[in-house]
């Protein structure tokens, strides 16, 4: 089942035409599962990708606060431990739509 | 999912991660038991190593809280051990971590929740607790400040529940992913198929593949158990310290940047 959803997934990918052929749509809603898959793929990279620039904004002036400061360190370590597992929540949100729609399925 | 493993030891008719839950409970009350059995003044063994860890938990809360805020040692620090055991639970092959699941973290969280309302309640009176959710806005604003702050609070124990169950089943399917593609189905069974190419290639793949994981990703992973628990224990202070210190400087102070 899952094999063939990623299978599916892959060939609207690769030949739409072909999957549109070999599915006949049955009241619409055939693609939503193929489309959850890229959806899913897709949605985890854009926020991979920019979770990753926020979080590097942020470490990069921790280092620079840190280099410049060294006994205040540990407070700032602190800091931007806390702040960037704030920034990373908003990927995790990101994931845990991904895994819902990728093992949850509430959409057919 | 299909590529996970069921955990080895199930339970009839009980969720696994009430199970797991379970198996964390005997470990934390073990040690405490074995450590509490006979006190010493001067601590060894698993005393000395127990007392070493509620000093980094107090220490914490000094920095964050203040000294008010050891009242609070037996909730932050139940918590904090709970969480870390539970991730920890989850790297262990043939387990599985109770953290993993949607409805542990959220019980965690909801806990978390209500607890520090309700030490803000209890240190200021519902009043003077409720008033401090308009912030120090002029009075036409007010309103709109009270429903924005009640959102946020409600955002609270979702961001706390969501964050850890995020990271430890994410880390959780990534572990699933790298077994299933070493085990029988993958790279092993590749080796051991009977053919010269599949043995070489899986024989290479299976060898890095087990460097991989056993040198990066479990470091990493430990990491990320540790991460996690300090991060929900950290926001569970900043919380109550919120709640509890709103008493003292009412209004216009500039509160640390938290959230």
């Amino acid at each position: 089942m899952r094999r063939s959803l990623i299978l599916a997934g892959l060939a609207v990918l690769a030949v739409p035409g072909l999957a549109l052929a070999a599915e006949p749509p049955a009241g619409g809603g055939n693609l939503v599962g193929p489309y959850a898959v890229l959806v899913a793929g897709f949605a985890m990279a854009f926020a991979a990708g920019l979770c990753a620039l926020g979080q590097g904004k942020a470490v990069a002036s921790a280092v620079d606060a840190m280099a410049r400061q060294p006994g205040a360190a540990a407070r700032i370590q602190t800091a931007m431990i806390i702040g960037l597992a704030l920034i990373e929540s908003l990927a995790i949100y990101v994931l845990v739509v991904a895994m819902i729609l990728l093992f949850v399925q509430p959409i057919k | 999912m299909s590529l996970d493993h069921p955990p080895i030891v199930h339970l009839p008719g009980i969720p696994d991660h009430v199970t797991y839950t379970w198996v964390v409970m005997i470990v934390l009350a073990g040690l405490a038991f074995v450590a509490s059995r006979n006190v010493a003044l001067v601590p060894r063994g698993v005393q000395n190593f127990l007392e070493i860890v509620l000093e980094q938990f107090q220490q914490l809360i000094d920095d964050v809280i203040g000294p008010e805020g050891r009242r609070y040692l037996p909730l932050i620090a139940t918590l904090g051990l709970f969480i870390l055991v539970g991730n920890l639970l989850s790297l262990v092959p043939g387990m599985y971590g109770p953290t993993t699941n949607l409805n542990t973290t959220a019980a965690c969280a909801l806990i978390v929740f209500f607890a520090y309302h309700w030490i803000g309640i209890k240190k200021q009176g519902p009043i003077t607790y409720l008033k401090h959710f308009m912030g120090p806005v002029p009075l036409p604003l007010k309103p709109l400040m009270f429903v924005i702050e009640i959102i946020s609070h409600l955002a609270r124990p979702l961001s706390l529940t969501l964050r850890l169950f995020g990271n430890m089943f994410g880390g959780h399917v990534l572990l699933a992913i790298i077994f299933f593609l070493m085990g029988l189905d993958g790279l092993l069974g590749w080796a051991l198929s009977g053919s010269l190419i599949g043995a070489l290639v899986g024989g290479i793949g299976g060898a890095v593949m087990i460097v991989f994981t056993v040198g990066f990703l479990y470091p990493l992973k430990i990491l990320v158990s540790f991460l996690q628990a300090f991060i929900f224990v950290m926001l569970t202070m900043l919380y109550i310290s919120g709640a509890i210190e709103e008493a003292e400087h009412h209004g216009g102070e500039h509160h640390p940047a938290h959230h």
